[in-house]
């Protein structure tokens, strides 16, 4: 019968029965001097009842000796296993061992002030040590990446060491891989060929990490494949592991809420078999030192399933941000919080100049792009001006200028230029004020391309002029200005129908060549955009009013205006990637002259230099570097230009932990040992004799009955 | 009435507050007769029972010559019997006799000294002879008995100046008796029997076969019936060097069953031996022993 204890540092506990010998040996009560005449009496008694007595003195120290001991041991929680199972483990003989070591983010669930990690590594270490001293082993750490294992050895030493040095990781793990991949290794070795083979398997038994439904691991044996015996050591020692988390949150912009007012919803999901109640959420945005929380809410999950918590939240300012959701802390910390990095949209200051003013609204040439620069929601803030009124305008206050059918900017054209060049967004929109060589001559150097003259596809109100009028085609639909029209929204685009539009000239070979975003059905360039120094410019070769367009009345037109503010304004990036579980590869988008100088882990780490590289950044491509991000939360972003590092907060990224580790829902130990063929070849060590085909026996109850047994039978003796 | 409410003056605790021997005998006797009946013997007088026609052999003094002349017939005067006694009081001085279970009681000694003298003072009083022996070890201290009053301070002195010492030895008080007991009298014996003889008892019983009437006040504390300890205690001998020392939960049940088995055996040989036995507890009042005991030796002289 072999003998093991859950708890057995509360053996120490054993040392209580000592106590009747103890009391005995040094407290023993001094006995009062009585004199008394009917001595005789006593001594005829005692001579009488002596035989008795004695044994009674020894009943009762046994009685009481057994109920301490008994209390003691039931405490240290004994497992017998029977001693066939034994006996058969030594009639059996050497085998090539493999130890699989469960590395998954689950695994650093706290049970008993342990992780499962540490009791799962004690248990492979146990395991280890119980191996005799001809019998090879190898061990597989099973992390987030495909493992690969070495052919069993005979260097025990190796072995403890790589499960001493092994760490706990955050992504997860797929465990029937990982026992594939020890079982293939017992394989490898054909000196041990003769071998029986045997896998054991620290693990928490949570079933999204094993994959059932495909076909066993087996060994390749001499006479074909045979299957394995396996020992799945449970760390969790059959305990449920009740666990909340944070599955999902989104980020959506919510013009209701205000001006950078977004609706964030956080995905929350209760693996536990009780229902959660008044479960404290916390919304806290910016990070590192700069985190605080900005909302606090209640939220009830029932058990087993998920629930939705949306906060609306507006933020004070544009630019990156850092949201996160998390929950009260729990036995798994990974999955209590989960991480959102987002860029707010800036506030837009646009220089409107109409150039063709007029009192009836809908004939102003700026009436439409203003209303719907100014929407409400929108991040844009115009400022309308005519011709005239340009002249005392400082372009240094604003981030766009939006040149509406001017004729002529006159001795403010150079300083367009200037403007455009440091950074500024120009758009034009052209119409019957448009001179090609005056604009040729004052903006000729900030065009995308030189005007010609002007074409008619169809007189509106000439019947059929509908049909003939111009309509987009090829519209770049991945630019970020227009990346918004997919689906439907596609269809208020290209419903447009354009009758007169400036045709250009061919495009010079200096420079930046222009990118048409969009082309007439004719292949003349509708929207065309260039890069002038720092900044862009985008010109429509038709009106921004109804003269020679319906685009100002159709749905595409209000979206198209503010995207074009924020995108000439550089508010609007490339679409940002959605973020990443760990130990998925995220992309870093590099400017020309930048590199990486450092990146600050979510627990606060800088790695910089070698620890850089040691974490896995690629820098092949200068445009990109790749990293895989081991941890997760927020990364933050270092970047070296120019000699000078600046932390650069656009490019942080946020990184998910994966939410199949959050469902700590154990398998039934039954189907895993059915899964490996059944009860003669697997066994679960370590879970409650129901489920583990009655190996072990709970002592501790038995020895609980004793401990009740001695009480009573003390105070009969006592009686 | 026997209630010691309605004379606290017998109660042993409150006999035990009572300084000398001399008081409690006062106290003592004066609840005693407050309690007796009024006695059909005043004093020795001689006095007319009842008649008798004359029979030959009867004698011829006691012919009531009055009755002759009035019935023509010879009736015989018939009187009560003499009842000048002469009383023998063992009194036990061993070690054992200076027990006393609970310090508000009288020790055995005390009870024994109160209930001889007090039994002294009555004999005397109804003119008969009350003599002490005070059996120490195997010493013996007699006053021979006497009827006069002027004899009682001498016994009440003796009593109360005895101290409980030595083994018990009745042995040599019987011898004592026999000796010098010319003729039938009255011995009555205070003492716990915790005698080195075992056959004490039966040694007793020779005075019975003497013709002399034989009482035995068998004198035991409560704690020795009861045996009331809970404790490890040392238990020492009274009366010699030994010590047992004993867990007193342990041994009580054996101690009470070798007790009973004891105190069956008196009995049963006092009885065999035609010995008047009492047992008496040295908290009880002492007219509860003494009272039954006067009316059982009224009864036996009016047979």
């Amino acid at each position: 019968m072999n003998l093991s204890f859950l708890h057995p540092g509360l053996l120490w506990g054993l040392l209580a029965a000592a106590i009747p010998v103890v009391i005995h040996l040094f407290f023993r009560r001094r006995p009062r001097p009585t004199p008394f005449p009917a001595i005789d009496f006593i001594l005829r008694a005692r001579r009488e009842t002596e035989r008795r007595l004695r044994l009674k003195k020894i009943l009762l120290f046994a009685a009481r000796t057994a109920l301490l001991a008994a209390i003691a041991l039931a405490l240290a929680r004994p497992r017998a296993e029977r001693p066939d199972a034994a006996a058969a483990q030594v009639a059996r003989g050497p085998r090539a061992t493999a130890v699989v070591l469960d590395a998954s983010a689950s695994m650093g669930y706290l049970l008993g002030g342990r992780t499962l990690f540490d009791r799962a590594r004690a248990d492979a270490l146990e395991a280890l040590a119980s191996l005799g001293g001809d019998e090879p082993a190898t061990v597989v750490v099973c992390g987030s990446e495909t493992p690969a294992a070495a052919a069993p050895s005979f260097d025990r030493a190796a072995v403890r060491r790589v499960l001493d040095e092994a760490l706990l990781g955050a992504g997860h793990s797929d465990m029937t891989a990982c026992v594939t991949a020890a079982v293939r290794a017992l394989s490898q070795a054909r000196a041990q060929a003769s071998l029986p083979k045997r896998v054991v398997v620290a693990t928490d038994l949570t079933a999204s990490a094993w994959r059932l439904d495909v076909p066993p691991p087996m060994v390749d044996g001499p006479a074909g494949p045979v299957r394995p015996e396996v020992s799945l050591l449970d760390a969790a020692r059959g305990a449920a592991l009740p666990n909340a988390a944070v599955t999902g949150l989104e980020a959506e912009p919510d013009p209701a809420v205000g001006p950078r007012g977004y609706r964030i919803t956080a995905t929350l999901a209760n693996f536990g078999a009780e229902p959660l109640k008044d479960v404290s959420v916390r919304l806290e945005t910016g990070a590192g030192r700069d985190t605080r929380t900005a909302i606090r809410a209640f939220a009830e999950i029932p058990a087993g399933a998920t629930a939705k918590k949306t906060f609306s939240y507006a933020f004070p300012g544009g630019g990156p941000a850092v949201i996160t959701v998390a929950l009260p802390p729990d036995p798994l910390a990974v999955d209590d919080a989960r991480t959102l990095a987002l860029v707010v949209p800036r506030e837009v200051r646009v220089l409107v100049v109409n150039g063709a003013p007029s009192p009836i609204k809908v004939r102003d040439e700026a009436y439409f792009v203003e209303t719907a620069l100014a929407s409400p929601g929108s991040p844009v803030r115009p400022k309308l001006v005519d011709a005239e009124g340009l002249a005392q305008e400082d372009l240094a206050g604003y981030d766009v200028v939006f040149l509406l059918n001017v004729r002529s900017l006159g001795a403010r054209a150079p300083e367009l230029a200037r403007f455009v060049e440091k950074g500024g967004g120009l758009f034009l929109s052209l119409g019957d004020q448009v001179d090609p060589d005056l604009y040729a001559r004052e903006l000729g150097g900030l065009l995308p391309l030189q005007l010609h003259v002007v074409k008619t596809a169809a007189d509106r109100g000439a019947p059929g002029s509908d049909a003939r009028a111009a309509r987009f085609a090829e519209v770049a639909l991945a630019h970020p200005a227009l990346s918004i029209f997919t689906g439907d929204a596609r269809e208020g685009l290209l419903g447009t129908r354009t009758f007169r539009y400036f045709l250009t000239r061919p495009a010079e070979k200096r420079g930046e060549a222009p990118r048409v975003l969009a082309a007439f059905d004719d292949g003349a360039p509708a929207l065309v955009e260039a890069r002038r120094g720092q900044g862009r410019v985008l010109l429509f070769t038709s009106t921004a009013d109804r003269d020679w367009t319906d685009w100002p009345i159709r749905t595409s037109y209000l979206p198209a205006m503010q995207r074009f503010a924020a995108y000439l304004a550089g508010g609007l990036e490339d679409r940002r990637a959605p973020p990443a579980p760990v130990g998925a590869p995220h992309a870093v988008k590099l400017e020309p002259g930048q590199t990486i100088a450092a990146l600050v882990a979510p627990d606060g780490r800088e790695l910089r230099g070698r620890a850089l590289e040691a974490a896995g950044l690629d820098e092949g491509d200068p445009a990109v570097a790749r990293f895989t991000p081991r941890l997760p939360g927020l990364w933050q972003v270092k970047l070296r230009e120019g000699g000078a590092e600046r932390p650069a907060p656009a490019l942080a990224f946020a990184v998910w932990p994966d939410p199949r580790e959050s469902d700590t829902r154990r398998l039934d130990a039954a189907e895993l040992t059915a899964y490996f063929g059944g009860a003669t070849h697997a066994r679960v060590e370590g879970q409650a004799s129901a489920s583990a085909g009655h190996r072990e026996i709970p002592l501790w109850t038995l020895l609980l009955a004793l401990g009740l047994a001695a009480f009573f039978a003390e105070g009969v003796l006592l009686a | 009435m026997t209630d010691a409410k309605k004379r606290p003056l017998l109660d042993p605790e409150i006999l035990a507050r009572l300084g000398t021997l001399h008081l409690r005998v006062r106290a003592i006797t004066e609840g005693i007769l407050t309690g007796l009946h009024k006695s059909p013997h005043h004093g020795a007088s001689v006095e007319f029972a009842e008649h008798k026609e004359y029979a030959p052999g009867d004698e011829i003094r006691h012919i009531d010559w009055k009755a002759y002349g009035k019935f023509d017939k010879y009736y015989v005067k018939r009187f009560e019997q003499e009842t000048n006694l002469r009383a023998y009081l063992i009194v036990d001085a061993s070690g054992s006799m200076g027990y006393r279970g609970a310090d508000r009681r009288m020790s055995k000694l005390e009870y024994a000294s109160a209930l001889a003298a007090s039994l002294a003072y009555l004999l005397v009083r109804q003119q008969d002879a009350a003599g002490l022996v005070l059996a120490q070890g195997g010493a013996v201290h007699a006053i021979p008995p006497r009827a006069a009053a002027s004899h009682l301070p001498a016994v009440v002195d003796t009593l109360a100046a005895a101290a409980a010492a030595g083994e018990t030895r009745l042995g040599s008080a019987v011898d004592w008796v026999v000796e010098h007991a010319p003729r039938r009298a009255q011995v009555i014996v205070f003492s716990d029997l915790f005698d080195a003889d075992e056959r004490v008892v039966k040694k007793l019983a020779q005075l019975g076969r003497r013709k002399h009437e034989v009482t035995v006040f068998h004198l035991l504390d409560p704690a020795e019936l009861e045996f009331p300890f809970d404790d490890p205690t040392l238990f020492l001998s009274m009366e010699d060097a030994r010590s047992v020392e004993a867990h007193a939960r342990d041994v009580r049940k054996g101690y009470l069953e070798v007790l009973r088995r004891w105190l069956d055996e008196v009995k049963r040989t006092a009885a065999e031996a035609d010995l008047d036995y009492a047992l008496c507890r040295t908290d009880r009042p002492l007219d509860e022993v003494l009272l039954p005991f006067l009316a059982r030796r009224e009864r036996h002289a009016a047979a």
